[in-house]
């Protein structure tokens, strides 16, 4: 249960400074620079995401912060399907199970959004806890199945035997968000420099959190973890037999992506000041799957792009005035489209089209 | 020192024996060949000693510990690592990160709190990879996905993988099984090569006679679950309890 003592680490550090200097240096030097530019690339986008998509694809900015929210989401998500190769139907108890617990403790406790959000976050990764203990003893589609049948479990709860707590069917709307850090109303205006990018600052505080997720799911699949869950994906049995404990590791990814649903639902909570019953609903679990496999299952980025187009779809082309209605034949044509033409999703293509345009590199 | 050490151990599937009231020592150093006619037990005596399945009674010790109720990893974590019948890799990541999987359970052991360092900060886990490669002459290969290897490759990086645990023990199940007579004689020589180096305990199954004859110093004969036979080479090779497993078979 624990790493490796503090002392260790620091004789590590002394061996790689003295004997292996050159070559580990470099490579240390490499991977600093892609975390860096990974996390750079990541607060460029964010940055000018709203600008683009106001001015050129008919957006807003309140949709555009919901694609952050579902983004984040979808990559922690595909840190159980495409790496770790689970497949769960029952995230909306994470993802709306944060999003309830935020907005009773944003009315109980304390308003102050960094907390609120801290409390949705450690309640998902409680009920990810529970959930994943009793639901990963089954692999395959038995998991899927577990995994349903605790989230619409706790639709009902949520729906009659706890209305008490979370309003039942009308949704719990004593959300009760307070200023950031006691200073800045966070759903206000943005000071002057910012404004010619974004115009309120709900869409910063999730863009930050967005960023650091990002930053914190790339670090993870850098770690001995992100080899080791794709070990687990690869071929299980295999992994059993080099000695390690699968079981834990599929524990801890099923409560790693349980935390980024966490962080997703309680920012679901401050931005709409409302946590709607349906967070909880199934359909709410089949559309981070849907998301996650549009976009690529596999990569860092992919899922975000897929949370983008499906909300794109769902609300701008749903607006349209004769392709509107068929908004739901739509996405699913994308998502056949999608996944025939470019199994690995959005973030598949546009890596073919790069390797394309740059001549590809010889994997 | 005695590494493995079996007791009465026995396998019952429904009204069928598999592996019946099997004794069997392996010391140290040595390297020991178990035979037998098909559906002679053992596979099924391997997957006991993994803790793939649950004997139905008799004893398992490891290293003068008994092993029995451990799972698969805590086995493979006290030094006992297995080769597969099949290819038993990880098809779509790289010959290395295969390699490293298998580092970092022998650096780490079956679990660690570490998701928030960066693999590039093990080094001793890089080095372990880079040698068992060298080791098994895949070196060059290692950047290449280890679904594109091969199948002769693919068998010697699973064998790799196994030897990567660093195992005090190392369990072959039919490791040139579906190898052309080329791959087969690398993958002896192989075998015999980090048994020296590494002063390797092994415990082979194995068809083919010619490789049983030619690496093992024991050969334990197993017929209907139970062991007909034990000795060098030689002396199974005369056993007329053997001859009558093996050839006598068909008249009952």
């Amino acid at each position: 249960m624990s790493d490796e003592p503090g002392d260790a680490t620091a004789t590590a550090a002394a061996d790689t400074d003295t004997e292996v200097t050159g070559g580990f240096a470099d490579r240390w030097a490499s991977f600093r620079d892609r975390e860096i530019s990974t996390v750079l690339l990541t607060v460029v986008g964010v940055a000018v995401f709203p600008f683009l998509f106001n001015n050129f694809l008919n957006g807003y900015t309140q949709l555009a912060t919901l694609m952050l929210i579902y983004g984040i989401f979808a990559v922690g998500f595909d840190i159980l399907l495409g790496y770790t190769g689970l497949l769960s139907f029952g995230h909306a108890v994470f993802f709306g199970g944060a999003a309830y617990a935020a907005g009773i403790f944003s009315a109980s406790v304390s308003s102050s959004p960094l907390l609120v959000l801290l409390a949705g976050t450690a309640f998902a990764v409680l009920m990810a806890w529970i959930v994943g203990f009793l639901s990963l003893r089954r692999g395959g589609i038995y998991f899927a199945i577990l995994t349903l049948t605790f989230g619409q479990m706790s639709f009902y709860l949520a729906a009659s035997p706890l209305a008490f707590l979370t309003n039942g069917e009308n949704g719990f709307t004593s959300v009760d968000i307070g200023s950031l850090l006691g200073v800045i109303d966070i759903h206000g205006g943005v000071p002057f420099p910012l404004t010619m990018l974004v115009d309120n600052m709900l869409y910063v505080f999730v863009a930050v959190m967005t960023v650091l997720s990002v930053a914190m799911a790339n670090r993870i699949l850098h770690s001995p973890y992100g080899t080791v869950f794709r070990a687990i994906r690869e071929n299980e049995r295999r992994a059993e037999f080099v000695g390690l404990d699968v079981w834990r590791y599929k524990l801890m990814a099923f409560i790693i992506s349980a935390a980024f649903a966490g962080i997703a639902g309680s920012l679901f909570t401050i931005e709409g000041n409302y946590v709607p019953l349906q967070s909880l609903y199934w359909t709410e679990s089949g559309r981070v799957v849907i998301m996650t496999v549009l976009g690529g299952v596999g990569s860092l980025f992919g899922p975000l792009f897929g949370a983008g187009l499906y909300l794109y779809i769902e609300n701008i082309v749903s607006g349209f005035e004769t392709l509107g209605p068929f908004w739901h034949l739509i996405l699913g044509i994308v998502f056949v489209v999608a996944v025939v033409l470019f199994p690995n999703g959005i973030w598949g293509g546009i890596d073919y089209v790069r390797d394309m345009v740059v001549g590809g590199e010889d994997e | 020192m005695t590494v493995l050490k079996t007791e009465r151990l026995t396998k019952q599937f429904g009204g069928l024996t598999a592996v019946d009231e099997v004794d069997l020592e392996i010391e140290q150093g040595e390297g020991v060949s178990l035979i037998g006619p098909n559906g002679a037990g053992k596979s099924t005596f391997i997957n006991l000693v993994t803790r793939r399945l649950e004997p139905s009674y008799g004893e398992i010790a490891f290293q003068g510990d008994s092993i029995i109720g451990m799972d698969p990893h805590e086995v493979v974590q006290r030094g006992m690592s297995k080769s597969f019948q099949t290819a038993s890799i990880f098809p779509e990541l790289t010959v290395k990160e295969n390699a490293t999987i298998a580092a970092l359970a022998a650096e780490h052991g079956s679990f660690r709190f570490n998701f928030f360092r960066n693999q590039n900060s093990y080094p001793a886990v890089d080095e372990l990879a880079n040698e068992v490669l060298e080791s098994v002459g895949l070196y060059d290969e290692r950047e290449n996905q280890a679904d594109s290897l091969d199948y002769g490759n693919k068998r010697r990086l699973e064998l790799g993988i196994a030897l990567a645990a660093e195992p005090d023990m190392l369990l072959m199940d039919e490791p040139t099984a579906g190898m052309s007579p080329d791959e087969t004689k690398s993958t002896v020589d192989l075998i015999k090569r980090v048994k020296e180096e590494l002063d390797l305990t092994f415990l082979l199954v194995e068809h083919d006679m010619e490789i049983v004859f030619d690496i093992s110093d024991r050969i334990v004969v197993l017929n209907r679950g139970s062991v007909i036979a034990e000795g060098t080479p030689t002396e199974v090779q005369n056993d007329p309890a053997v001859q009558e497993a093996y050839l006598g078979g068909v008249e009952e």
